[in-house]
């Protein structure tokens, strides 16, 4: 298998690798970087377990291979925080319980930026739409729009 | 009824400070981080990965196994096969009735019986070229008639699944409790069903996954896995892996959800153990979902129910007669203990007299069933609510009205159903009556008129449902008259320590964190026995070879278990640590009170020592202690079900075995577009009475996300097996979660009815939302297409079902009579 | 690079269809040819009276094009139908044409407005219209060797258009769907274009010629229409009945839409 140089900054880190070809972004992430609050539900696009943001927009990194993030700008969840300060999504995820077993959640958080980036104040049907694109096996996602809506209402503040 | 049993009623009348609160959880930053520690998440140095060569037949022979190229490829260390397995592992753990027969391996040997199950295993360097290798496994089969109708499994022509059992029919047994025939010979109406519930499953988005490193130099065999519970019977595991009981570590990971799927999910820590034997180095498997789906051991049940329900003319409900078959997928490791859950409650809230409950447990050529949220009560929840349904509408009776009029009422509890099992307290009509309100459910009529006016099918579903929390272990056996292991322990335990400067360890056992909330719970209910603040508890998770007996999750019973140890410990603490604030303040132990959080002499807060400054004591300053009080602040409780009391010898008395139980309302609106078959909610309304609440917002977490389950199983979720065995649906772009905007926005109510036999009033509620699910979404249904005459007796209620049902139902009342 | 191993080669663009399959170890393609950093194939532009999109554009900047949303609105509208953002934001519009799963938005919308596509080949280029393009389900008449560089729709506004589908959850693939272009009481009034009914897109031929003989039946006889000329095969997720009973739905609730003044 022939191995395929890249470079790629995540959290505005710069990385350079050589891979396989066939190595899925999601598996560069978590075994090449040590990056494992990437997750993965199901490895063919749908679950969303597996959101980064590349050059700012989600994609689904079990279903994109890294090379084909070569030269892109890559953002995970293990950015969000500041040492000891949270993210306000992660706040507010944690003041309104969006999150039980916290599979989806670094997922969800990220895809809920996206959003309030392209939409600062939502309504709560514009986030449950968002959302949608993310599956969550144990919230039934009201806590997730309430903890969207909560950032929202403290980062527009 | 065996009512001197029961535990000590409670004074719950003591204010609380931290048990009602709905404090940010313990355990969120690290998931909010993404460090969460989860099992794949985990490194071993020098562990090497392991897939699996599955069947792609329902029901065949194994011929023949050529592994030669998969063993040569680069990067491959061991390629094991089904029956190399056998010789390395004994069969699994199964608690199933035959287990002899119905012999389950972690790789198949001579036969396979489902699409999906392993035939070998492979190891690697990478996952990659584990799966590569996979590939290259050449397996002959020669393949045998499937079997796949649970009915048709027991015609006398149908292919067996074990031959060593001889039959399809894994068990069956018909109790009867009270006077069903009479019941039945003076009922003014009976009404009848056949009901259909296909299987689904919990689907966490998490796989079962487990690392295994066996030391060949100490023997020893740690597992890392995110499947850790009923740590009592880990001996089994020891031996399927062939290993001294005490040479068997299993360390806890926090699971990705569970929903019972993670329940003793032995066989994936099976796989990993046997080939960190086979290849002397760590080995890591983590199922992907394919492997999940197919190969979970852990699907959801599948019934057909015969249901009878004998009614007076008033709308009394006088007797239920219900006869099942269950189909269990190719091996039953729980036996029938999910019909056992249903018996727990099987009359619901009602005064139904007699009850008459047979089921047949019938083997078929499919993923075996485990555990899902409900354990089996909520599918009799959802066939008892149909038949209470299908009553209403013969006596032209709300379902409301026929409800209430049947509840048990607030002042008869301590109530025993006729199976023998008992409900601790509860107030039904209140429930309801809540529920009433907040769905505004005449004016909800009232829009419903409206809407059909317009042409509109419109539905409100209402359910009165009963949620059983804290199982005890009698349920699993007391279906045999002579059980081989009638086990009657089924323990929780904590150990509680207070280090030197006050601050406090809680150490769990048998438990991992599933996304229920055990950590916040134990930090709570301990801040409430010490007055501490909550997110200053630091909760860790023992490993099973540290362990205190405990049985983990499962059954909603960790909160009232862990209330229960949890009291227990800080009892001994305090105990202790009021002969040590005896010595300190040189005054009697009766003149002593414990007080926020420390002990003082009574009515003089300026003498109080607290907790540190007597743990302080304890740990460095031996010589001034009393002499017989050891040094530190430490104490563990091994807290037993509280209330388990004996089927009788004829089973006529199944005995309690789930006292503590909880109640709840659900009320859907629906919209049903009749061109196409597709429900959408209007609104989702439920109330649930779990006794006193821990964290209500918790609680009301996983009432919406249970919830949410409970609507998957009811429209969108199916394992769909063919006529041949064929899984259609093995991956996410079939089988079908719900989205977000498949989510109904949620109403959620709360009302307390403690009971008065546990810690606080504590009942267990996690399985809650979907046990009431289905049966209100089926509910819903019916009443939008009640001017059709169409009802959902088959769940799922797809689209595709439900627009054949109205056609159908409209060509009938087109054609002339 | 397609011409040197045409039968193990394949194109990757978004890899949103084809990723996942290689996931599945259903498609196991020795090389795939990235044409992720051709900058010149992603234009979305006018060229002589078509809109005319490369094969680098992502269906999320088409969704956002203003030029798109006027010269071909159906397209825009199609659009929020396919899967969800996320992955909107890597699959190429050109690569859901491509992939021609029976059950896509895209290409019954290129039947529906009657486009074309470039491929290109070793041996020079040439265009394709919709209605010779896609042979069966995930195959059309590219072959191995060729690629498409570009989609191509006729620039033109509609009096209305519409797309509907029907699906289990929000966003997943339709089990029946419609596409729906009103060009006015003329010599061709209407487009309807069927996914999910079929092997492969198709025009509800029926239901546009009655449209063409009266413009203003009702909505319900054209669906009725649409209905008769489809014979569907059934899944878990529909019946062949169920789908060709919702395919008129389809037809009928587009066509209703569009007459509003829809898209």
């Amino acid at each position: 298998m022939n191995r395929v140089p890249i470079a790629v900054t995540v959290n505005g880190v710069r990385h350079e690798a050589e891979v396989e070809s066939r190595l899925l972004l999601v598996d560069f992430l978590r075994e090449e970087l040590d990056l494992v609050g990437v997750h993965i539900g199901c490895e063919h696009g749908v679950c969303g377990t597996c959101t980064v943001l590349m050059n700012g927009e989600s994609i689904r990194s079990c279903i994109t291979f890294a090379v084909q993030a070569d030269g892109a700008e890559l953002t995970t969840v293990e950015s969000l925080a500041q040492g000891e300060t949270l993210h306000p999504l992660q706040e507010a995820f944690w003041e309104k319980q969006g999150l039980q077993c916290g599979y989806c959640t670094p997922g969800m958080l990220l895809r809920s930026l996206e959003l309030l980036r392209e939409n600062p104040q939502p309504s709560a049907d514009e986030v449950r739409e968002a959302i949608s694109s993310n599956l969550c096996r144990c919230t039934g996602y009201q806590f997730i729009i309430d903890s969207v809506l909560e950032a929202a209402e403290q980062m527009g503040a | 009824m065996a009512t001197a049993h029961h535990p000590p009623t409670r004074d719950l009348s003591r204010e609380r400070k931290w048990v009602g609160k709905s404090i940010r959880r313990v355990e969120d930053p690290k998931f909010l981080r993404g460090r969460g520690n989860y099992i794949d998440d985990m490194r071993v140095p020098g562990m090497l990965h392991a897939a699996l060569v599955r069947s792609p037949y329902a029901h065949a022979r194994i011929l023949r196994i050529d592994v030669e190229a998969a063993r040569q490829l680069p990067g491959v260390f061991a390629v094991v096969t089904g029956a190399q397995a056998a010789e390395l592992t004994d069969p699994l753990p199964d608690f199933g009735p035959a287990a002899d027969k119905h012999v389950w391996r972690c790789l198949a040997v001579d036969k396979v019986r489902y699409v999906g199950e392993g035939v070998a295993a492979i190891v690697a360097e990478s996952r990659y070229v584990a799966e590569d290798a996979a590939d290259l496994v050449e397996v002959e089969y020669e393949q045998l008639a499937p079997v796949v109708d649970p009915e048709a499994a027991l015609a006398p022509d149908a292919a067996i699944i074990h031959e060593p059992l001889g039959t399809n029919l894994a068990y069956e047994r018909t109790f009867t409790f009270g006077e069903v025939d009479r019941d039945f010979a003076e009922a003014d109406l009976i009404v009848s069903d056949r009901l259909r519930w296909h299987r689904s499953g919990g689907q966490p988005l998490e796989t079962v996954g487990a690392i295994a490193t066996y030391e060949i130099g100490t023997g020893m065999m740690t597992i890392q896995t995110n499947s850790l519970s009923f740590t009592s019977y880990l001996f089994m595991l020891a031996g399927t892996l062939k290993i001294p009981p005490n040479r068997l570590d299993m360390q806890p990971h926090p699971a990705g959800g569970s929903f019972g799927t993670k329940l003793f999910a032995t066989k994936v820590s099976a796989i990993a153990g046997m080939l960190s034997k086979v290849v002397g180095r760590p080995v890591k498997y983590v199922e992907d979902r394919i492997d999940n789906i197919s190969n979970c051991d852990h699907h959801g049940s599948d019934r057909v129910y015969y249901a009878d329900l004998a009614v007076m003319r008033d709308g009394t409900l006088r007797s239920l007669r219900v006869h099942t078959i269950d189909d269990y997928g190719a091996y039953i490791q729980f036996g029938v203990g999910h019909h056992g859950n249903a018996l727990a409650q099987a009359t619901g809230p009602y005064h139904i007299g007699s009850l008459e409950y047979g089921v047949k447990a019938v083997l078929t050529n499919k993923c075996q069933q485990g555990a899902y949220r409900g354990f089996g009560s909520e599918v009799h929840n959802w066939m008892l609510e149909r038949m209470v349904d299908l009553a209403a509408r013969e006596l032209h009776m709300d379902p409301a009205e026929i409800r209430r009029a049947n509840f048990i009422r607030k002042d008869e509890f301590p109530y025993f159903i006729p199976t023998g099992n008992v409900y601790d307290s509860g107030d039904y009509e209140g429930v309801l009556d809540k529920a009433l309100a907040l769905a505004d459910y005449e004016g909800c009529r009232e829009m419903q008129r409206q809407a059909r006016e317009e042409g509109r099918y419109v539905g409100i579903g209402l359910v009165t449902c009963q949620e059983r929390s804290v199982f005890s272990a009698t349920e699993f056996w007391f279906w045999f008259d002579e059980p081989a292991a009638p086990v009657t322990s089924m323990p929780e335990s904590i150990t509680l320590r207070v280090g030197a400067l006050g601050d406090i360890t809680a150490t769990l056992y048998s438990c991992a964190f599933w996304g229920n909330s055990p950590e916040t719970m134990v930090a709570q209910l301990v801040a409430e026995e010490f007055d501490v603040e909550p997110h200053d508890v630091s909760v860790i998770y023992a490993g099973s070879r540290n362990g205190l007996p405990a049985t983990g999750p499962g059954g909603s019973r960790t909160t009232v278990m862990l209330a229960g140890a949890i009291e227990g410990a800080t009892e001994r603490i305090k105990e202790k640590a009021f002969k040590v604030a005896e010595h300190m303040l040189e005054a009697n132990v009766d003149d002593l009170e414990w007080r926020e959080g420390g002990v003082q002499v009574k009515g003089s807060p300026g003498t109080r020592k607290s907790l540190g400054d007597i743990a302080l004591q304890t740990h460095l300053f031996k010589h001034s202690l009393p002499e017989e009080i050891e040094s530190g602040l430490e104490a563990s409780k091994v807290y037993d079900h509280p209330y388990t009391t004996m089927p009788s010898a004829d089973r006529s008395d199944l005995g309690v075995f789930y006292p503590f139980v909880g109640h709840a309302c659900h009320i859907p609106i629906v919209e049903v577009d009749i061109e196409t078959g597709q429900v959408r909610f209007l609104k989702y309304v439920a109330v649930h009475d779990c006794g006193t609440l821990v964290n209500p917002r918790s609680l009301a977490g996983h009432i919406t996300g249970g919830v949410m389950q409970g609507i998957g199983t009811a429209l969108y979720e199916q394992f769909v097996y063919d006529e041949t065995g064929n899984l259609l649906t093995q991956s996410y772009l079939d089988y079908l979660i719900p989205t977000a905007m498949e989510a109904p926005e949620f109403v959620i109510g709360h009302q307390e009815t403690p009971s008065p036999w546990t810690p606080h009033g504590i009942k267990g509620g996690g399985e809650g939302g979907r046990m009431m699910a289905p049966a209100a979404v089926a509910a819903a249904i019916d009443d939008a297409l009640a001017p059709i005459g169409v009802r959902a007796r088959v769940l799922p209620a797809t689209p595709s079902r439900l627009l054949e049902l109205i056609n159908g139902a409209k060509q009938a009342t087109a054609e002339p009579a | 690079m397609l011409a040197a191993d045409p039968q193990d080669t394949s194109v990757l663009a978004g890899g949103q269809s084809l990723i996942p399959m290689m996931n599945f170890r259903v498609a196991l393609p020795g090389n795939l040819v990235d044409i992720n950093f051709l900058d010149e194939l992603d234009y979305i532009r006018l060229d002589d009276g078509w809109l005319a999109i490369g094969a680098r554009v992502r269906q999320s900047a088409l969704e956002r094009s203003d030029l798109a949303a006027r010269e071909a609105p159906l397209l825009t509208e199609a659009l929020q139908f396919v899967a969800h953002p996320p992955v909107r934001h890597r699959g190429t519009v050109v690569g859901s044409i491509a992939h021609a799963d029976p059950a896509a938005e895209l290409p019954a919308v290129l039947r529906a407005l009657d486009g074309e596509v470039v491929v290109r080949g070793e041996l020079g280029e040439r265009r394709v219209p919709a209605s010779e393009l896609f042979q069966g389900p995930l195959t059309t008449t590219v072959s191995p060797g060729e690629m498409i560089t570009e989609v191509r729709v006729p620039a033109r506004s509609p009096a209305g258009g519409a797309v509907v589908e029907i699906s289990r959850r929000v966003s997943d693939f339709a089990i029946a769907g419609a596409a729906v272009s009103l060009w006015g009481d003329g010599a061709q009034p209407a487009a309807i274009a069927l996914f999910g009914v079929g092997p492969i897109p198709v025009r509800a031929q029926a239901a546009e010629a009655l449209l063409s003989d009266r413009y203003g039946a009702p909505s319900t006889e054209v669906g009725a229409a649409a209905m008769s000329e489809v014979s569907p095969s059934g899944d878990i997720h529909g019946s062949a009945e169920y789908r060709r009973s919702v395919a008129g739905v389809c037809v009928e609730r587009a066509l209703a839409r569009a007459r509003k003044g829809g898209s």
